[in-house]
């Protein structure tokens, strides 16, 4: 069952909607009933009166004229009479007492003089069938017979009351819906901050205005997002201060290395000095905000992810024929170039120190968003692990020496490069073995 | 005691000033260069490194960013703008590692190179001495090149960031390598390089053999310019080992 919707807004203005609706059949059912009772009383006196009328007309006129009167009246609305010696004969059902009384206490509203009284009433037929029959004896005991329509009474009596009832409750059903869409709005808003600001976390604050449970919702989320960006910032500067000084001895002993004797021993001590760079360059680019510093510029993504290709088939030589670039050739994008790169660096690395073989495809954009493939023929990635390797220094096995001196660090900063870029990065196997990293970014 | 062999200094050796705020760093880094042929005066900042101008003819100055008191970008603009004596001198910095503003900035103000710390003493060297052979040929100073670009066949070069950009102003990404040597080619347009020119300029750069790593490089610049290998119209190879770049060379 989905009738129960699942927005806040929907779900409002569906009980508001309802609400409504119920209130209006309730309004417009007093409404019918005090109508019916009130046509009900105007028709009855209406009959009673002109039956009344005509009665007293005849019953005034001398008695031998009266044929010729009832014979020439020129009598309206349906209203016929004919002057009997029976009371009148029809297959109607009497008049129920609910009708008959109040239209005979309306004939009595007519004064006629007691010897030209009524003597005896007889009333047929009620709203239902359309017409009333009634036959009232005179004094000389012939009856004047009648008939004179009667319709049931009707709930409204025009159809531009419909029209405008339906008018009213579509319009009531619209101005509900934008109510409500407005009333909800700052969720919507709400949703959205919190949104960009696990994208960006220098993300605008939120307006603090509008109603008073709005504005302290969002001077609260600003505040919450102030301290997130001061713990970020706190972080940044850390890794940074510590990145900084560790320069310094690292410089040192790269210089006094170069004047150490045995070569043998140099070479290795500089390896040494090269890695415990790459652990710092590592945790600096995951600890600083990679997405201030570099402008934003129009590039070719196909050739940045060939270089990419070119500078891994030069560092991993006798790997350069498992290195294989496929797909568009040219494709401009608006990114930062540098970051970028380095984002599909480690993943190229990543496929060539775990599956000794790098394929990139770049896929045509389908509806703004672009697909390229790292794929590699190698073992894969335990379905366990999947997710977990875009921890922070998280590693799936005892990692080999790699760009990022296998601290774990090389897919989170991947995923942050693509994020901070609009994209975003996952991990699959592929049918056929390996792994693939299947990037997506906005064009 | 370390037992080196200590290279004898050339009275014509060039002369480096070297600006570092870490004493031992200045000292290592005077010695590694001394031992290999250069002379070497070391200042810890910006002030004494005035002074030491003042004083001294020096070829090259190699100057660390972050200093105490006067910054070094502030001294390098200062070289570049005000001290009219010392505008031929070579400039290599030494940036923060992966400071992308420092570097760029470093360059628009015409710096020549500049090397991340913790730098390998090598590639350093390196680096200089291919500044050194720049400033030494009496070629244009990197400083009479800024906020210039250099446009040829519809492509543009724009030293300032380092960057190749397309004729429809798209970034086409380069390696450190190529840029060296497409700058190369496009300093000397219409003139023979032999692999001989360009493996001096592309030493210190590369790893492995350089012969091939020219070739491959030429190879994958021809593609980034769109330039077919075989009927290259822009990189043409030239018979007995060498290439040129055959365009009209505009300066912006």
């Amino acid at each position: 069952m989905r009738l129960w919707p699942r927005s806040l807004a929907a779900r409002t203005a569906l009980v508001l909607v309802m609400s409504l609706t119920l209130v209006q059949v309730a309004g417009l059912t007093i409404h019918a009933f005090d109508r019916v009772g009130l046509q009900r009383l105007a028709q009855t006196r209406d009959v009673g009166v002109r039956l009344m009328g005509l009665y007293r007309l005849v019953a005034l006129t001398p008695a031998e004229q009266r044929e010729s009167v009832v014979h020439e009246l020129d009598l309206r609305d349906g209203l016929t009479a004919r002057l009997e010696t029976a009371p009148p004969a029809d297959d109607l059902m009497p008049t129920p007492q609910e009708i008959r009384r109040p239209i005979v206490v309306s004939m009595q509203l007519v004064p006629v003089p007691q010897p030209q009284r009524q003597r005896e009433v007889v009333m047929l037929g009620m709203p239902g069938d359309g017409r009333l029959v009634v036959g009232l004896r005179m004094a000389d005991n012939r009856w004047l017979n009648m008939s004179i329509p009667m319709t049931p009474p009707r709930l409204w009596h025009s159809q531009a009351f419909l029209l405008a009832f339906v008018l009213m409750t579509v319009a009531a059903c619209l101005l509900t819906l934008w109510a409500v869409r407005r009333l909800t709005a700052p969720v919507r808003t709400l949703a959205r901050a919190a949104e960009a600001l696990g994208r960006d976390v220098n993300a605008p604050p939120l307006p603090e205005d509008g109603p008073t449970e709005v504005a302290v919702a969002a001077a609260a989320f600003n505040l919450m997002a102030a301290r997130i960006r001061r713990f970020v910032q706190d972080r940044t500067f850390m890794l940074t201060a510590i990145g900084h000084d560790l320069r310094t001895p690292i410089t040192r002993l790269k210089l006094r290395a170069e004047f150490m004797e045995d070569d043998e021993m140099r070479r290795k001590m500089l390896a040494d000095l090269d890695e415990l760079e790459a652990m710092v360059a590592a945790t600096l680019a995951f600890g600083r905000d990679i997405t201030t510093d570099e402008p934003v510029t129009t590039v070719d993504l196909a050739e940045l992810a060939r270089t990419v290709l070119d500078e891994a088939a030069d560092a991993h030589a006798e790997l350069a024929d498992s290195i294989l670039y496929a797909g568009l050739y040219h494709l401009p994008i608006r990114c930062r170039p540098v970051a970028l790169k380095r984002a599909l660096t480690n993943l190229v690395m990543n496929a060539l120190n775990y599956g000794a073989s790098a394929q990139v495809t770049l896929l045509p954009p389908v509806a703004g968003l672009l697909t390229l493939l790292v794929e590699d023929n190698g073992p894969g990635i335990p379905l366990s692990e999947l997710d977990r390797v875009f921890q922070p220094f998280h590693r799936v096995e005892p990692s080999r020496n790699n760009e990022t001196g296998g601290m774990g660090l090389g897919l989170p900063i991947t995923r942050n490069i693509l994020r901070a870029h609009g994209g975003d990065v996952v991990l699959s196997n592929r049918p056929a073995g390996g792994a693939r990293a299947t990037v997506t970014l906005p064009v | 005691m370390l037992g080196f062999m200590e290279t004898p200094i050339a009275p014509n050796a060039a002369h480096i000033l070297v600006v570092d705020d870490d004493r031992e760093i200045r000292d290592l880094l005077a010695r590694f260069l001394e031992r290999h042929g250069l002379r070497v005066t070391a200042v810890r900042d910006a002030r004494d490194a005035r002074r030491a101008l003042l004083n001294g003819h020096f070829q090259m100055i190699v100057l660390d960013l972050m200093l105490p008191g006067e910054t070094g970008l502030d001294f390098a603009r200062w070289l570049r703008t005000e001290a009219s004596g010392h505008r031929q001198m070579g400039l290599v910095m030494l940036t923060a590692m992966g400071e992308e503003t420092d570097r760029i900035i470093g360059l628009e103000l015409g710096a020549d190179d500049y090397v991340p710390k913790p730098f390998n003493p090598r590639e350093l060297l390196a680096r200089m001495r291919a500044v050194l052979r720049r400033v030494g040929d009496g070629q244009q100073p990197r400083h009479a090149q800024i906020a210039q670009l250099w446009r040829f066949g519809g492509w543009t070069l724009d030293p300032s960031r380092r960057r190749l950009l397309s004729p429809d102003q798209v970034e086409v990404p380069v390696t450190g390598g190529e840029y060296d040597l497409l700058v190369a080619l496009v300093e000397r347009a219409n003139r023979v390089l032999t692999r001989d020119m360009l493996l001096d300029l592309l030493r210190g750069r590369q790893a492995g053999p350089f012969d091939r790593a020219i070739d491959v490089a030429i190879s994958r610049l021809r593609r980034k310019l769109e330039d077919n290998g075989r009927h290259a119209q822009l990189i043409k190879t030239v018979r007995g080992g060498g290439y040129v770049l055959a365009a009209e060379v505009e300066r912006l």
